[in-house]
């Protein structure tokens, strides 16, 4: 109470905008600052964990050497050491830039990072063109149609799309409409040809459609769109889903407010209220969504890429897992918790332009 | 903003649209690997699998699917012709023993890398001086512990020093996964080389040489016609490798065409269904693969170092085990044949195999017998049923792990002499709980390193073995030590099998399984069958369209 007695008369308020760019500066500060201590966290707790669970040399050689040779491997590996000790040397070479070798496939972590993650990163593109295509519109009309049967379906259809597992959806796809229908291939990213083609380029960006292109392989851009369908489709519709169902959530908010209301007045037609006047500020909230769904996607594509032989980063960290590659899984999930985290910074910088009310 | 927003949305749309459009337009393209003719041997041929590469460096890399690939690229101063494991010159003119600790190797001469590099006894002793060396933690150096010293004499000469005289196995060391030759211009002496690196310096002499490398994705190979050894001309033009990790989709695929042969490893519920498909060929091999119950002589029921401590009891037990198990029910209901009845701890099809399981226990030709097995328990003084405690383990041995000790289970436990507590263990825990006697009872898996009766006892019964079960036995000591350096091909035999006969009355472990080869081929593909031989090596040289 006594504060509020002592704070300032409401006629002495600092200038506008002064205020209003310390707090944007000191958000975005402290938004960024976050970001070390999220990775940080991560990084240590895959350290520890990793190393709890098993070594390498146990997984590749168990069974096929005696104990004693397996321990001697070990101890020449150095994974017998005092965790800390361990862990400070590897806290060392990431300072340093130094990421190290996989253990299990002898690459360059560095290498193994942009290698698969071009990959993990067209299927994300991909999956989220998939979710913006079906979601906003899907969403947009169900709003239109609000409490009707199409709107009851579509809700019911978003609920299905993200209560649906991703490896679940991918499986079904797969069923239907690869080795049902025969209308997309079983798996992978190209066929062997585009495969062939792809690896002769010069100095490829990893991702494929995108290489297609930069090379006018138009043949090749059509094999390997028509590879994508299904993992993207499958990734996609879990984030769908969730779109859906926001669009739908705000353009209806929208569709009541005054402004929409006047334009009803004046006779604009009710497609157009939708399409044009409601859902440009109901697109808002989609922006932060996406920041939490690039976690998901993540997630998502570690069973999308093993479900579709989508040699990418999900699948390697299935195999690295496998095989208690310390070095890779750290590098992996480091990478992950960096695109996560920087991903989360930029929306809420994002989402803090566009909303002055969720600054600190 | 609104005019951007419309761009970027129209953007989208567009995209999309295209995409779809494409898609709608264009069918898969380029399956099977992209052969060019049918039925000859200017086919390309399409293999897949879901093996693994580790490295193609032989000394970083001790698995299968590393090993496949460098018998496609590195030669050996031995190795075996197809259909049979017995080792052959390759790079090889001659090799034997010229004392009984030297093995003498006169090379071919002549010989040249696919890179242009000179091809000759450096090259050898760099190779083999390189794997002990490196002794990477993932490489076979393991495998070269007989070896002393290595001389050149000359350049087509190689003369190594054993530290134990007459190794009967050396020659099958000299085709191994230790035993690789590769080029000394290119790999370093003290440290592994990366595949990129490899590829690129065309370090090769086989068959093929790589022309695209995309590890554990795809891997482009192309024969290469100056190959002058025991295999010889491939009867294709090329080849390639394609990557699985789900063998879901490797099985639809060879269904499919987009692949030639699938090898390495479909489940046997997906064998079974392909074996009712009219397109594809199933081909089954001899494997090496053997699969046992181990019993830990020290914490098994009666064990030594149990309170209830009873030597003949802990016998009586195991033979009682013996009597029940029915392992051709395995094979046919969990393996679908895919792994075979093992009849004793030398796998057929190896000299001196032998079924000593077979007569020794049961009904004397492969049936379980409840009666032998109740009155070697009552013989022994037990009475009422003996809990044992199974361990097996899922992920390293398969999932059908859990289906074939569900089984092993029921069978003992429909005897009324024992009750059965059965328990799965993550492998890299397995492993090591195994070793470190937690586990009285418990299954083991073996893959050989060189295709030889040998490998199958020396590592494993001699006392602190790969079993580590706390079993002894100096009789058996001293004729697996004899049978090593035994040059008479016949009087080896017979001690081989004396070796088994007394190992099936110690039942130190239980012999169960011997796995099969199968690799699944398009019905126009030729040749598979004759690679899938008891040298567990497939040569895709053999194969053809």
């Amino acid at each position: 109470m006594a504060t509020m007695i002592d704070a300032p008369p409401p006629t002495v308020a600092p200038p506008k905008s002064k205020s209003a760019g310390g707090g944007l500066g000191r958000y975005i500060l402290i938004r960024f600052l976050l970001i070390f201590p999220t990775i940080f966290i991560l990084v240590t707790l895959v350290f520890f964990l990793m190393r709890i669970t098993g070594d390498p040399i146990t997984a590749a050689q168990g069974g096929r050497l005696p104990q004693e040779q397996i321990d001697a491997l070990i101890h020449q590996a150095g994974y017998d050491r005092n965790l800390f000790i361990q862990y400070i040397e590897y806290l060392g070479n990431i300072a340093t830039g130094n990421f190290g070798r996989t253990i299990s496939d002898g690459r360059p972590v560095i290498e193994m990072l942009t290698t698969f993650g071009a990959a993990t990163l067209e299927l994300s593109i991909n999956a989220l063109l998939v979710a913006l295509l079906v979601g906003i519109p899907l969403g947009m009309f169900a709003a239109h149609k609000r409490d009707k049967v199409p709107d009851a379906f579509l809700r019911l259809f978003a609920i299905l799309c993200y209560a649906t597992p991703v490896f679940f959806a991918g499986l079904l796809l797969k069923l239907v409409f690869s080795v049902g229908l025969g209308w997309f291939p079983v798996a992978g990213r190209a066929s062997t040809t585009t495969e062939l083609a792809m690896g002769r380029l010069g100095a490829p960006t990893g991702i494929y459609w995108l290489d297609a292109l930069r090379s006018n392989d138009l043949a090749a851009f059509g094999d390997i769109v028509h590879h994508a369908v299904l993992p993207a489709v499958a990734l996609g519709l879990l984030t769908a889903g969730v779109f859906l169902r926001l669009v739908r959530t705000n353009v209806i908010g929208t569709l009541g407010k005054d402004y929409v209301e006047a334009g009803r007045s004046r006779g604009v037609s009710e497609f157009r209220l939708v399409t044009k006047h409601a859902y440009k500020p109901a697109l808002i909230p989609i922006i932060t969504v996406m920041g939490l769904q690039i976690a998901l996607m993540l997630g998502g594509a570690v069973l999308t890429e093993t479900t579709f032989e989508w040699k990418g980063l999900g699948y390697q960290l299935a195999q690295y897992l496998t095989a208690r590659d310390f070095v890779a899984v750290q590098g992996i999930v480091m990478l992950l918790a960096v695109i996560v985290a920087v991903t989360n910074f930029v929306v809420d910088i994002a989402a803090a332009l566009i909303d002055p009310r969720v600054r600190y | 903003m609104t005019k951007s927003n419309k761009a970027l949305h129209g953007a989208i749309a567009l995209a999309g649209i295209s995409a779809l459009a494409l898609t709608a337009c264009t069918g898969p393209s380029g399956g099977g690997g992209g052969s060019t003719a049918s039925g000859n041997a200017g086919s390309t041929i399409a293999y897949g699998t879901t093996d693994k590469v580790t490295a193609l460096d032989p000394a970083g890399s001790y698995d299968n699917g590393s090993f496949m690939v460098m018998n496609q690229i590195y030669s050996f101063l031995m190795n075996s012709k197809p259909g049979g494991a017995e080792p052959a010159p390759d790079l090889a003119e001659s090799g034997s023993f010229t004392a009984p600790t030297e093995f003498t190797v006169k090379m071919k001469s002549d010989l040249k890398w696919a890179n242009g590099h000179v091809l000759d006894s450096k090259d050898v002793k760099f190779s083999f001086d390189r794997q002990t060396k490196i002794a990477d933690p993932n490489g076979p150096a393991s495998l070269l512990g007989n070896i002393k010293s290595i001389a050149t004499p000359d350049a087509n000469t190689v003369v190594f020093t054993l530290s134990k005289a007459n190794d009967q196995t050396f020659a099958q060391i000299l085709q191994s996964p230790a035993a690789p030759i590769v080029d000394d211009e290119v790999f370093p002496a003290d440290k592994l080389l990366s595949d990129e690196e490899i590829v690129k310096a065309k370090a090769f002499y086989g068959q093929y040489v790589i022309d695209s490398y995309n590890k554990n994705t795809l891997i482009s190979l192309t024969a290469w016609p100056d190959y002058k050894g025991v295999l010889g001309k491939p009867a294709n033009a090329g080849a390639t490798i394609k990557y699985y990790t789900d063998q879901t989709n490797m099985k639809l695929e060879v269904k499919g065409g987009q692949i030639d042969v699938a090898n390495r490893s479909l489940s046997a519920t997906d064998i079974d269904d392909l074996k009712k498909d009219s397109n594809v060929t199933v081909n089954v091999g001899p494997g090496g693969e053997m699969r046992y119950i181990v019993f830990n002589f020290d914490t098994m029921p009666f064990g030594a170092k149990t309170p209830e401590a009873d030597p003949k009891k802990a016998l009586a037990v195991r033979q009682a085990a013996a009597n029940l198990v029915d392992r051709q029910a395995i094979s046919d209901q969990v393996y679908k044949g895919t792994y075979l009845p093992m009849w004793s701890n030398v796998p057929s099809g190896f000299l001196g195999a032998n079924e000593s399981f077979k007569e020794a226990y049961g009904d004397g030709s492969g049936k379980p017998s409840l009666d032998k097995a109740k009155k070697v328990m009552s013989d022994a003084g037990i009475s009422g049923p003996v809990n044992i405690k199974l361990q097996y383990n899922p992920d390293h041995y398969g999932k059908s792990s859990g289906d074939e000790y569900a089984m092993v289970k029921d069978q003992l436990e429909k005897s009324g002499l024992f009750t059965v507590d059965l328990q799965s263990t993550e492998w890299v825990t397995y492993n090591a709980a195994s070793k470190k006697d937690s586990y009285p009872v418990f299954q083991l898996g073996w893959f050989p390193d060189f295709s030889d009766a040998d490998n199958y006892l020396t590592p494993m019964f001699p006392k602190g073995g790969f079993f580590n079960n706390h079993y002894s036995n100096t009789d058996v000591e001293a004729l697996i030590a004899k049978q090593l350096v035994t040059a008479d091909k016949s009087e080896r035999e017979k001690t081989i099998k004396d070796i088994q006969d007394q190992l099936a009355k110690d039942i130190s472990t239980l012999p169960l399984l011997q796995g099969a080869q199968v690799a699944v081929s398009g019905k126009s593909v030729k040749g598979v069958d004759s690679t899938l031989d008891a040298s567990f090596k497939f040569r895709l040289g053999q194969v053809s369209k």
